[in-house]
């Protein structure tokens, strides 16, 4: 009963947390740009107006329109349930759930696309389309960097990995961790929509990906979207957090160790996304058809991850 | 009884072939026809399910009363393919009624005498017991679905296809029966229960040509990469109901030959066999669904996704093969569920997409997805199906697709239990690339042909479509939802199926795991949606779409297939080689010109490199050979002569 109850909260900071890290994040970029920038809590307030909002529907589109982001944010919320963030356990585990986690993800993308087709204007084919391109090249190297940790953890679910590293000695790191990180940053860069892949600020025709599939939504159905992107950051950057440092999460699940897990977490979270925030700000976005040669590099690397498992002492 | 059953339903068959034919003009007739097949199926899919789920093993054998070995026998392996044939026939035989109503009455006759021989003949491949009968029913799958072709004209072009089926079909017999002819010596009977009991006994060299002939001659059925050429262009002509029976169930056939010899009658592989099927079932994944990914028109696009579900069957065959090669039974037995079940699941989801373009075909009378779009407000029942079609073909959770590549990722995996190298796990990119790619692939299909504006006439005018094409897709779609939900329903009796034929297996503990996963995450995902449905309680106004500001968005202002493919067929180009021509008059004057022409035609690269050159040397052998043919009567005789001496002469030394 305890154990669903620490569980459940992981799910609710998961979730509830998500807009605060877009927050922080662009007021991080604010803060480097010499600006005053936004209030942390401005994404709440974006997502209460935006669900107070009246909804415009285009008049050609058909329910797959009105239901993409409904079922996008079903499923995010469904993939956060299995994540560890305060122990090493999460609501769901499966051993072999790193497949399912990804997967779940897929689906959103799925519909998310199908939703900007359904829109008949260029906009919406054009964003699908480059997200297609996006997510055939990143979601190998995921599967792989994951696959990596799985040998090394000898086992495929995302707490057991958790539960694993924690028994490591931090300073005994090996190689195939820090290929399988990289590789796995460079794709959640990609897979999230940030720079250099994406710009999520950006309203311009040539360069916008999940902008332009997501530029017919409105009012409600457009802060779902927003909600279920900002928790997906959040999922990938505690996916990092969980597999390579999941230190400070307690063993004993006592509050006290809880408190501790929790402040660990928050602060190696705002490690990520100061680090995120840094890279925002100093790199520019690429060129469309540069991005398939930016992710080679986590191709390469996450090959080169999974070769080195059979080197790395198990 | 259960003796008497199977031979009842395997004469049911043809009598409703008979029925149809003899009497097919009058009226009453008509409506019978499809019932008499359809209560036919059902007796099928009783015996098929019992043999499969409760272990109920019937053998019938006529070996005594006949000069030569005949009989029939159902194991849990052929009942698995008895109940996908009978299971995906159901709803093709209830669409069929409508699809061939417009047929005039010489075709009516035609396609209902031919549809049910068709199921015969893949029913008497599964069930046949001796390889006389296996050859039979494998000779007329091909010769039947040839003529089920011929039904819909005969064209130059049709003729063409028919004529690379028919040729690399017999390629493949050929192969098949002579790898099956190898064990006259050894096997006392050519019965498969024979032919099992020396399997192990062969000579080491012997077992290996059986296994190379067996993996060519079901390859090319099966059509796996390089031997996947006539696939597309037999599976596009046929009828579109025939189509779905060829790709979802005629392949399969395939896969229950290989899988009979390889694991039932020579047992005990070496690893390297499994290293090449599964080489080839990633080539054979990755580039049919890129081939897919470029096509556009939709039955051709569902024939080279049909490549890539074959080339993952294939993955957990060479995995199972491999494992067993290690003496790992219980992880053989896993990668093996997963290659049948997913050879259920694409069974399932291929014939509901098939069948879902085969109404698109009727209401629009184009297949060619540059020219169709919006249907999905004009076909809401078969849109809402051919949906749930494409997400399980993409293997999404929730979705029977997933289950089977889940398995599949997760037997790969497993492989680094046995080597140095982690060669398994890196395969694990692969088919994420191909199970991303079909994703990709899938949303251009379904955002293409279902959503945003119709792109022609055609496709603003759909007529609708008949209640009963609405009804046999949502009896496939449920059927996908369903063991997406509960695979546990398929997975257990296939654990036992696999303990048949890998000697010492137990049921893997995957096996309960997914299926106790699968509804808690469908619980997890119902409750999110219900939480989002309610934040999402405003009010809604329908509006213009947004086109920059100014009136006047035209359907040819959307993204077309070629359009949304393009980034990635830029990315891949390795893969297509396409040949461009960009003709511009007056040549001199770039700027200005009068008239622009652009020409892209794909051939695939096996065409050229592989196909032509041997066909090249076959004509030009039987050029060489035909200087034999001298008209002269002395000649041939003096050839007579020669041929008995060179007889003689073996006979004496041999």
């Amino acid at each position: 009963m305890r154990n669903v109850l620490i569980n459940s909260a992981q799910l609710l900071i998961l979730v509830l947390a998500a807009p605060l890290l877009r927050g922080v994040i662009s007021k991080l970029k604010a803060w480097i740009q010499k600006r005053q920038g936004a209030s942390v809590w401005r994404p709440y307030a974006d997502l209460w107006k935006l669900l107070h909002k009246e909804e415009l529907i285009p008049n050609t589109s058909t329910v797959v329109f009105r239901f993409a982001p409904v079922i996008g944010f079903a499923v995010t919320v469904a993939a956060a349930a299995f994540l560890p963030v305060l122990h090493p356990a999460a609501l769901l585990s499966l051993d072999g759930d790193i497949f399912l986690f990804v997967y779940l993800l897929a689906i959103s993308r799925f519909v998310m696309s199908l939703g900007a087709l359904d829109g008949g204007s260029a906009f919406g084919g054009m964003g699908s389309s480059r997200e297609a391109l996006v997510a055939a090249l990143a979601e190998s190297p995921l599967f792989l960097a994951l696959t990596a940790l799985a040998v090394l953890a000898k086992t495929g679910s995302l707490s057991q990995i958790a539960g694993w590293t924690m028994g490591q000695n931090f300073f005994d790191v090996s190689t195939v961790h820090i290929l399988a990180f990289v590789a796995l940053a460079i794709v959640a860069v990609a897979e999230t929509g940030r720079i250099p892949v994406d710009n999520p600020t950006t309203h311009l025709e040539l360069t916008m990906i999940h902008e332009a599939m997501v530029l017919e939504y409105s009012g409600p159905s457009l802060a779902l979207i927003e909600w279920s992107q900002a928790i997906k950051l959040h999922l990938l950057a505690a996916l990092m957090i969980s597999a390579f440092a999941p230190w400070g999460m307690s063993l004993a699940s006592t509050p006290i160790g809880l408190a501790a897990a929790l402040g660990a977490y928050a602060g190696k979270l705002a490690c990520l996304v100061m680090a995120l925030a840094l890279v925002e700000s100093s790199v520019a976005k690429l060129r469309m058809y540069v991005v398939p040669d930016f992710l080679r590099v986590a191709w390469a690397l996450a090959i080169l991850a999974v070769i080195f498992t059979a080197i790395t002492k198990r | 009884m259960s003796e008497l059953l199977l031979v009842l339903f395997l004469w049911s068959l043809p009598l409703a072939a008979l029925v149809a034919s003899v009497a097919g003009g009058h009226r009453l007739v008509r409506r019978l026809t499809p019932v008499l097949l359809l209560g036919a199926l059902l007796l099928g899919l009783a015996i098929a399910g019992n043999c499969f789920f409760n272990g109920k093993i019937v053998h019938v054998d006529w070996s005594g009363s006949l000069p030569f070995a005949l009989g029939l026998a159902l194991d849990r392996l052929s009942g698995f393919f008895l109940l996908l044939i009978c299971g995906v026939s159901v709803p093709v035989v209830l669409f069929s009624i409508s699809y061939a109503g417009h047929y005039c009455s010489a075709k009516w006759r035609w396609y209902w005498g031919l549809l049910p021989i068709f199921l015969l003949s893949m029913v008497l491949v599964v069930v046949a017991s001796t390889v006389f009968l296996f050859m039979l029913g494998w000779e007329l799958m091909t010769l039947l679905s040839a003529s089920l072709i011929l039904i819909e004209g005969d064209d130059e072009d049709r003729r063409r296809s028919l004529f690379i089926y028919l040729a690399m079909m017999h390629v493949g017999a050929a192969a098949v029966l002579a790898s099956f002819l190898l064990f006259v010596p050894h096997a006392p009977t050519l019965t498969f229960d024979a032919m099992g009991a020396t399997g192990v006994g062969l000579p080491a060299h012997l077992r290996i040509v059986i296994f190379l002939l067996s993996f060519v001659g079901f390859g090319v059925k099966a059509g796996v990469v390089p031997l996947h050429f006539w696939l597309p262009k037999a599976h596009a002509i046929a009828p579109t109901p025939v189509s779905a029976l060829m790709s979802a169930v005629m392949l399969k056939t395939a896969i229950y030959g290989f899988v009979r010899l390889t694991f039932g009658i020579l047992a005990a592989p070496q690893t390297w066999w499994g290293y090449l099927v599964l080489g080839v079932g990633i080539a054979t994944a990755v580039l049919g669904i890129l081939y897919a990914l470029g096509e556009h028109t939709l039955k051709r696009l569902l024939a080279y996704s049909s490549v890539e579900n074959i080339g993952l069957i294939y993955v957990g065959l060479g995995l199972a093969l491999i494992f067993q090669g290690h003496g790992l039974p219980v992880l053989a037995a896993l990668a093996l569920i997963a290659a049948l079940f997913h050879a259920l699941n694409h069974g399932l989801f291929k014939s509901l997409l098939f069948l879902g373009a085969g109404a698109v075909q009727q209401s629009t009378n184009t297949l060619n997805l540059e020219e169709l779009g919006g249907l999905l407000p004009r076909l809401p029942g078969i849109g809402i199906s051919f949906l749930i079609g494409c997400a399980a073909a993409a293997g999404l959770p929730l979705l029977n697709g997933f289950v089977s590549e889940w398995l599949i990722f997760k037997s790969l995996l497993k492989g680094t239990v046995l080597e140095p190298i982690p060669v398994l796990p890196l395969l694990i990119g692969a088919v994420a690339l191909a199970g991303t790619l079909a994703c990709a692939c899938y949303v251009k299909v379904y955002g293409i042909t279902f959503l945003g504006r119709p792109r022609s006439d055609a496709a603003t005018y759909a007529k609708d479509a008949a209640e009963n094409m609405d009804l046999s897709l949502f009896i496939i779609a449920l059927a996908c939802i369903l063991l997406g939900l509960h695979p546990g329903a398929a997975l257990h009796p296939l654990s036992a199926l696999a303990g048949t034929l890998i000697p010492n297996a137990t049921t893997p503990p995957e096996i309960a795991d997914i299926s106790s996963a699968m509804p808690l995450v469908a619980a997890g995902v119902l409750l999110a949606l219900i939480l989002a449905l309610r934040l999402r309680t405003r009010t809604s106004r329908r509006v213009d779409t947004w086109a920059c500001g100014r009136p006047g968005l035209t359907a040819r202002m959307q993204y077309t297939a070629t359009s949304f493919s393009k980034p990635l067929r830029s990315v891949f180009k390795a893969v297509y080689k396409p040949e461009r021509a960009l003709d511009i008059e007056p040549a001199d004057q770039p700027y200005f010109p009068v008239n622009i022409t652009y020409r892209s035609i794909r051939t695939t690269s096996f065409e050229k490199t592989l196909y032509r050159p041997s066909v090249d040397l076959v004509v030009a052998a039987a050029r060489q050979l035909r200087r034999l043919h001298t008209g002269n009567i002395q000649v041939y005789l003096l050839y007579i002569f020669l041929m008995i001496l060179a007889l003689l002469l073996v006979l004496r030394f041999a």
